[in-house]
């Protein structure tokens, strides 16, 4: 039966007299209710995708000064719409729809009071439109924001208004979710909640941390602007506003490890090896992630050295320690569930022969080798308070943070919108091997491109949110014309990685709009694991008895890495210093 | 079943050490050999990135002035690996694997038998000629270049200060800038063409924002292009 709102055909999917269908890849009962939000938050962050797409070529054809497309003013106000939509409404769109997977969708139920997921979807997208509006008709004496509207620079009252109304909205959105668990554990009392479950609801929790400290940020900012009070501290201000700045790519990194574990065991019959190992980093995250916006005040005056020292050298390992947790448990999860199956011959066969034509396969594992090596490295290095003097505030930091939240969290998230594209608008690809090709495509140009912003920041200080740096820094003698080399492939790769992001929502949008219906289980029968789900239920077979050496030496590796990695850094960091010379 | 490994319990720890040795030459060859397209993907992407890390950061540390000399050939394999990977595993190894099974003349049979160990010694040639006697392509500059020709640094001290509603503001030296404008909001408030760009306004001709009144000075080239700018509140500067 169509929903009463349905657009293109859409909405429409065969469901039996209860509102439920049985998916036939993930044999999980559905309801009509979650499959129509889900689908309608997917869709709004896509339109955000794209949005914030359109800037990121602006963007990284001014930085490429061959380029040089905008004036320096009118950069700053791209640089802000680019990171908006694609940081925060892509990510956050996206999340709500985690949640609502994570949730009523795993645990079989329908989506409670589906008025309010609506009414926040609406209060989302209002904000949403505001913020974009507020930077994009930002005059002076007003500045375009960009993530960090610090408190006295004069930004529009609109963007702050925007900022609370999407933050409310955003909370609004996820009341469902935390409905849907309170019935679950009201009817379930010794239950334990599924993995992905507990992820999805641990996620939420950092979530609701940061939204809370995002009203702190703007609601008094807000009142400053529009004169009610006349004065606001700048420290409380940086000190609220990086609970939510950075708390937001928190919730993407535990969004981004729950759809890891959830689509790697659906199309790739990984098993999870330890239950409570998984668990306990998932509450490590929920005590220790958000220690990692840390980073953001360790060049602030108004912050003590204990209290560096304790967020970013002590404290912050509780983090690291649950990522290096996830960075074993999911690999070792995809051998030893492929083992299983009779996929492992050798070292590294259970990769080998993993469904790599599979979009959704190969954006989960791009998603996960990539925020490893880029963007988890750097992250732990740049959590430092030493190390982080020489990232801070250099076009390293962007890289570093276009590894996490593109290569890790994008990337990830493209593979989950490919796989509601299959199982829940019911659409096969409007091309296959497009769909094969993007995830490769996107990753290996966004990779580089990422490598080269990290490397003209470490290597040449070259500074970020600049418009111009290499051809020109006005009245001064000083040229960082050297880098211009490293430029080039960063312009080039970056076009690249842009017709990478173009070929993602021509794939997406086209397969929606123009695609073939999947009629039944049969024509998703290529998303399924070998051998199918149900063997992941064997008892007389558990997963810790197969062999996981293949993991065991990819973990080597990046422990080999990582250990260079940041011996390097110390070593230029005490020639820095001259320590002992 | 689960598999289990197949190294006997009871061998020896010298026996158990050269069981390792061989499992672990055997698996870097079959990786090495192995020849499906997500093999030779991951491989070539792997050793593109490698190279890149190496090149770069045997720069960077050499940019440092650490002269070791083995610095020197890291920086020229890294250089060398970011073609010679991918050249190697899309290219040359399918290709010796293909004419292993093909090949028919005898010189052509010799190369295939022998052909990773050619493919080899040249890139190890390359990378000690290169580690040796460098191209300029491979060395990154790390030297910021002093344009002399473009005239000397502008950053003057800009120091204001207010008297009855009157703000008076002078610049430490004038050299290189060939005008100074006053702006506050949208709106232009003073500008002076004329050195040493001494210059006032008053505090009402100034646009309020959360507050505070606030006025911007920018230090302008020939090409009316800005060189500096200097952002201040009323509020902050000193009376006179």
């Amino acid at each position: 039966m169509a929903h009463t709102l349905d657009v293109l055909g859409l909405f429409d999917n065969e469901y039996r007299d209860d509102g439920f269908r049985t998916c036939s890849v993930t044999g999980l009962e559905v309801h009509r209710s979650v499959d129509n939000y889900v689908k309608l938050f997917g869709l709004t962050a896509v339109v955000a995708l794209l949005f914030g797409g359109i800037f990121a070529f602006t963007v990284a054809m001014t930085r490429w000064e061959v380029i040089g497309l905008l004036e320096p003013a009118d950069f700053y106000t791209h640089l802000s719409m680019h990171a908006w939509n694609l940081l925060i409404f892509w990510m956050v769109f996206m999340e709500i729809a985690i949640l609502y997977v994570g949730g009523p969708m795993v645990l079989g139920r329908r989506l409670p009071i589906t008025t309010v997921a609506k009414a926040g979807w609406a209060v989302m997208v209002g904000g949403a439109v505001l913020v974009n509006y507020a930077i994009w008709t930002t005059e002076p004496p007003n500045e375009a924001p960009l993530l960090t509207a610090y408190v006295p620079m004069p930004v529009s009252p609109l963007f702050y208004a925007g900022a609370i109304v999407f933050i409310l909205g955003t909370v609004v959105a996820a009341l469902p979710f935390f409905v849907t668990m309170w019935y679950e554990k009201r009817e379930n009392p010794g239950k334990t909640l599924p993995l992905v479950s507990f992820a999805a609801f641990v996620t939420s929790i950092i979530a609701v941390e940061a939204l809370v400290g995002g009203l702190f940020a703007f609601v008094p900012t807000l009142f400053w602007r529009l004169e009610l009070i006349e004065w606001w501290d700048a420290a409380w201000y940086r000190q609220m506003y990086w609970i939510i700045g950075h708390g937001t790519q928190q919730i993407n990194l535990v969004a981004m490890i729950a759809v890891w574990y959830f689509l790697t065991h659906v199309v790739a019959g990984a098993e999870v090896v330890s239950e409570k190992v998984s668990r306990t980093a998932f509450i490590l995250y929920l005590f220790f992630i958000n220690l990692g916006a840390a980073h953001h005040l360790l060049s602030d005056p108004a912050v003590s050295t204990g209290w560096r020292l304790w967020n970013t050298s002590y404290a912050f390992y509780g983090a690291t320690f649950a990522s290096l947790i996830h960075a074993f448990a999911i690999p070792a999860g995809i051998e030893a569930g492929r083992r299983k199956r009779g996929k492992g011959g050798g070292l590294f066969g259970w990769l080998t022969s993993a469904p790599w034509s599979n979009p959704v396969f190969s954006s989960t594992i791009f998603s996960i080798i990539l925020f490893g090596f880029l963007g988890g490295i750097t992250g732990v290095m740049m959590g430092q308070l030493q190390l982080n003097m020489t990232w801070h505030n250099t076009f390293a930091t962007v890289g570093h943070f276009h590894a996490t939240v593109v290569l890790g969290t994008t990337v990830a998230f493209m593979g989950l919108a490919f796989f509601v594209i299959r199982t829940m608008f019911m659409r096969q690809y409007i091309s296959e091997r497009l769909a094969s090709i993007q995830p490769f495509f996107y990753s290996a140009a966004m990779g580089v491109a990422v490598l080269m912003m990290m490397y003209v920041g470490i290597l040449y200080g070259v500074p970020r949110r600049t418009a111009e740096v290499v051809e020109n820094i006005p009245g001064t003698e000083f040229s960082l014309s050297a880098a211009a080399p490293l430029f080039a492939i960063f312009g080039i790769f970056a076009l690249l990685a842009i017709a990478g992001g173009v070929l993602f929502v021509v794939v997406a949008v086209g397969s929606l709009v123009f695609g073939d219906r999947v009629e039944n289980g049969d024509d998703n029968a290529d998303l399924v694991a070998d051998g199918g789900l149900a063997m992941a239920q064997d008892p007389d077979d558990p997963v810790h008895a197969y062999e996981m050496r293949g993991t065991f030496v990819l973990c080597l590796v990046f422990l080999a890495a990582f250990a260079i990695t940041y011996l390097l850094n110390w070593y230029l960091l005490t020639q820095l210093w001259s320590i002992g010379a | 079943m689960p598999s289990h490994s197949d190294a006997d319990t009871t061998a020896s720890p010298l026996e158990s050490v050269k069981h390792l040795l061989r499992q672990a030459w055997r698996d870097l060859l079959s990786v090495y050999y192995a020849n499906t397209p997500i093999w030779r993907l991951f491989k070539s992407a792997g050793l593109l990135f490698f190279g890149f890390f190496c090149w770069s950061a045997s720069s960077l540390v050499l940019s440092y002035g650490i002269d070791w000399t083995i610095l020197e050939y890291t920086r020229a394999y890294g250089f060398v690996l970011i073609l010679w990977g991918p050249l190697t595993h899309a290219v040359i190894v399918p290709l010796v694997i293909r004419l292993r099974r093909t090949a028919e003349h005898p010189v052509v049979r010799a190369i295939a038998r022998n052909g990773s160990k050619i493919n080899l010694s040249v890139f190890l040639a390359i990378v000690l000629i290169l580690g040796t006697a460098p191209i300029s392509p491979m060395l990154l500059d790390f030297q910021s270049t002093l344009e002399n020709d473009s005239g000397s640094d502008v950053n003057p001290d800009l120091s204001c200060t207010r008297s009855d509603g009157v703000v008076s503001c002078e610049l430490s030296e004038s050299e290189g800038v060939d005008s100074v404008v006053v702006i506050s909001g949208n709106n232009q408030v003073t500008r002076v063409e004329e050195p040493p760009f001494e210059f006032t306004f008053r505090e009402d001709e100034l646009e309020e924002v959360v507050g505070q009144k606030e006025f911007v000075v920018e230090l302008r080239d020939e090409d009316d292009d800005t060189l500096r700018r200097y952002r201040r509140s009323v509020a902050s500067v000193p009376e006179a």
